[in-house]
């Protein structure tokens, strides 16, 4: 059975299997309600999808650079690498979200809730993601870096021509999947009143009292964020890929 | 067979037959609106609703279990039977009226503004301009007015009223529409950031949430509410739980319902 | 090539590696060096390769002493080649463009002019079908002559070989060494370490055993192997050659 197939009846078996939940627990459908507030499904898409492309461009920065630090001899530059990782990790997003808008940014003048957001969803990705380079950055053998050393590279020319190349292949899947989860996570931005996808649901819903059909084209609308991501993600490896097939 | 054994048997007998007979009382509510729905020190429930809830339970003979819902989730809870009623200082409207039923009201409230001092809001009027930020909660009729009514405004949608009070008490926010009684509580809270505007630019009524249809609980609710009313039960909740609310208001010349 | 080595001293985590080795050798086309596991032969191969810095000693090539600061024996590094025993080829890259990398990112050379150079040195070898492979499509000789390959095209004034047969099955073991040996038919200069004791009397101009961190015996092969009247050299290579 060819894979494309073999995906679409699983789906298939799983929508009816759904379709058959619903259809016992006697759920009055609502769709007219939801449909007059679509315009807040469509503005709320759209502005998670700019939350989300922002902090994944800026996550990627941050966590490069971050694993570079994490990489370096020198001892208060590595310090501030894993402090940083550490206390990211180790903390809420909500929490980051709350302490971040509600006293950091005020502290330092930031107003601008949208920024703050990014900000903050940068920073918390971007500690995964510097963990996730620096594994990376870490798998190529030392042996690797001798060759370069012998062939008479410098270091800077060692990491792009090198290591960078290679590290890249290895954090390809590692990477698209924190992005994955950096689109679910923009959801939690709405603690601090940004009005992205899953707060304009939710708004749908406390004014219709349609939970399903609020909440159904919530999930369909990151799939649709979600699902191309990860099919980019599946394709660049296979044209990276460079062990023997 | 001795007699002790046989008194068990029955005991248990009857147990049984009063806990088929009648299922615990589900009652959902948002245990983060004091002092009408919050938890003690010890963490359980406790406030105007919980006793209501309790006495209610007393009066159909039934255990009485809350359920801790956020507010959004309570009439989705109560519609597909996880709860029963809804005891959370909910607002009659007509748009939920569409989607559930109500009880009689059993307290008058009034939508009023927590107004950060350093805004130029003095009233509910001043709100839909450009350039003034509202702040609400989400699900709330304030929420509800704040969109159907204000164009000119941003709105701010809370998840808490916690973080719609810091929002006014930062400046990030001009007001905050919520009922009066919490308007006030909050501002004294905030002494310094916030003042109150008190006067209900919006009346509304709460009452008990039930499933439409249910109209065997519905009428046995209503007839409870008329006894609790007329034993003096609400003014022992006023007293209990807002007496300081109930001498400020009464003070100004406010509306206090208990 | 002549080699004066005086006094070479060399630490890892606090073990003497290299205990004052000397050595100087007469003007020889090829070096081998032999010796027991830990006796300090790779150790001294990297250091001649201007790898590693020693803690004390000299060593100088032609009358030349190698710099100890790190910039400067990158300049020497790209004057010779160095081959390791095994990973020396950039997984990502193909053959060719193993090849072409120090070229054109060390040497200045265009990818046109650079691809020029390769040419004809990958048919002489016959490895010119395997150029556009990348090294997990290729066999350990293959690798290991493409690595050689690579240190060549820059046409260094000495090469450096650390074991480059030890990883290999004896198949393609042959394949190197007659690699290896063809080298030093059209006259390159290089300093090898091996266990293939056959080989290295074939083609040593000279051959020091390194062991307990110093040159333990030094010369002609033959006298070395046959006739060395340290027993402990005598006793390695009576072992070795059982």
């Amino acid at each position: 059975m060819p894979r494309w197939l073999a995906h679409l009846v699983v789906v298939a078996v799983f929508a009816a299997v759904v379709a058959a939940a619903f259809a016992r627990v006697h759920y009055a459908w609502n769709w007219a309600g939801v449909w007059e507030y679509r315009q807040k499904f469509v503005q709320g898409w759209l502005t998670t999808v700019a939350l989300s492309l922002a902090a994944l461009v800026a996550s990627i920065v941050i966590g490069g650079l971050t694993a570079l630090a994490l990489a370096s001899r020198r001892p208060l530059v590595e310090a501030v690498g894993r402090v940083y990782v550490e206390l990211i990790r180790g903390t809420p997003l909500l929490v980051q979200l709350l302490i971040g808008f509600y006293v950091i940014a005020g502290a330092i003048g930031l107003e601008n809730r949208f920024a703050v957001g990014v900000l903050v969803l940068a920073l918390f990705s971007g500690a995964y993601m510097a963990e996730i380079f620096r594994g990376g950055l870490a798998a190529i053998p030392q042996a690797q870096r001798d060759s370069a050393r012998a062939i008479g590279l410098s270091p800077w020319q060692t990491l792009r021509l090198v290591v960078l190349p290679q590290a890249l292949r290895l954090v390809l899947p590692p990477v698209a999947g924190q992005l994955v989860s950096l689109i679910k996570d923009s959801s939690l931005l709405s603690v601090i009143a940004i009005s992205e996808f899953t707060l304009n649901a939710q708004e749908v819903n406390a004014f219709t009292y349609s939970t399903l059909e609020s909440y159904l084209p919530l999930a369909a609308g990151y799939l649709l964020l979600t699902l191309p991501l990860s099919a980019l993600a599946h394709w660049l490896e296979s044209r990276v890929r460079f062990e023997a097939s | 067979m001795p007699f002790i054994i046989r008194l068990a048997a029955l005991c248990s007998i009857w147990a049984a037959a009063v806990s088929a007979a009648a299922p615990p009382l589900r009652v959902g509510m948002e245990l983060s609106y004091p002092p009408f729905e919050m938890t003690d020190p010890q963490g359980r429930p406790t406030g105007v609703s919980v006793r209501l809830a309790e006495a209610l339970g007393r009066h159909l003979g039934r255990e009485v279990v809350i359920e801790n819902i956020s507010f959004d989730g309570l009439i989705p809870a109560l519609k597909t039977s996880r709860i029963d009623c809804i005891i959370s200082s909910l607002t009659a409207t007509p748009e939920r009226a569409r989607a559930i039923a109500f009880s009689e009201p059993y307290m008058k409230i009034g939508l009023a503004l927590l107004v950060g001092t350093a805004s130029p809001v003095r009233s509910a009027a001043d709100l839909d301009a450009p350039g003034r930020v509202v702040a609400v909660k989400k699900g709330t009729t304030g929420h509800t007015f704040a969109t159907t009514t204000l164009h000119n405004a941003k709105i701010l949608v809370l998840d808490k009223e916690s973080a719609a009070v810091m929002e006014v008490a930062q400046g990030k926010a001009d007001a905050f529409i919520y009922d009066a009684l919490s308007v006030f509580r909050n501002q004294r809270r905030h002494p310094e950031t916030t003042h109150a505007v008190l006067q209900p630019f919006r009346e509304e009524t709460w009452a008990i949430g039930l499933r439409p249809g249910d109209d065997g609980l519905r009428g046995q609710v209503n007839g409870f509410l008329e006894a609790f009313r007329a034993a003096g039960g609400f003014a022992q909740l006023g007293d209990e739980f807002l007496p300081e609310e109930k001498r400020a208001f009464k003070e100004q010349g406010l509306p206090f319902s208990f | 090539m002549r080699l004066e080595v005086h006094d070479l001293v060399q630490r890892f985590d606090g073990t003497t590696v290299l205990d004052r080795l000397a050595l100087t050798t007469g003007e020889i086309q090829a070096l081998v060096l032999v010796g027991p596991s830990g006796g300090g032969k790779s150790t001294l191969l990297r250091i001649l390769a201007g790898l590693d810095v020693p803690v004390a000693g000299s060593v100088a090539f032609d009358g030349q002493p190698l710099p100890r600061d790190e910039t400067a024996l990158r300049a020497y590094r790209r004057t010779v080649g160095t081959v390791f025993q095994a990973y020396n080829l950039f997984p990502h890259l193909s053959a060719l463009d193993n090849l072409l990398l120090p070229l054109v990112h060390v040497h200045g050379l265009s990818p046109a002019a650079a691809r020029d150079r390769v040419r004809e040195p990958l048919e002489r070898f016959q490895l010119a079908a395997h150029a556009h492979k990348r090294p997990a499509e290729l066999s350990g000789g293959q690798k290991q002559r493409i690595a050689i390959l690579r240190a060549l095209v820059v046409q260094p004034r000495r090469l450096f070989l650390d074991e480059p047969t030890s990883a290999l099955d004896p198949e393609m073991t042959a394949e190197v060494l007659e690699m290896i040996g063809e080298l030093k038919a059209q006259g390159t200069q290089f300093v090898l370490v091996t266990h293939e004791m056959g080989f290295a009397r074939r083609v040593a101009d000279e051959l020091a055993f390194v062991g307990d961190g110093r040159v333990l015996a030094h010369g002609a092969a033959a006298e070395i192997l046959d006739r060395c009247s340290i027993p402990r050299v005598r006793d390695f290579f009576g072992r070795i050659l059982a």
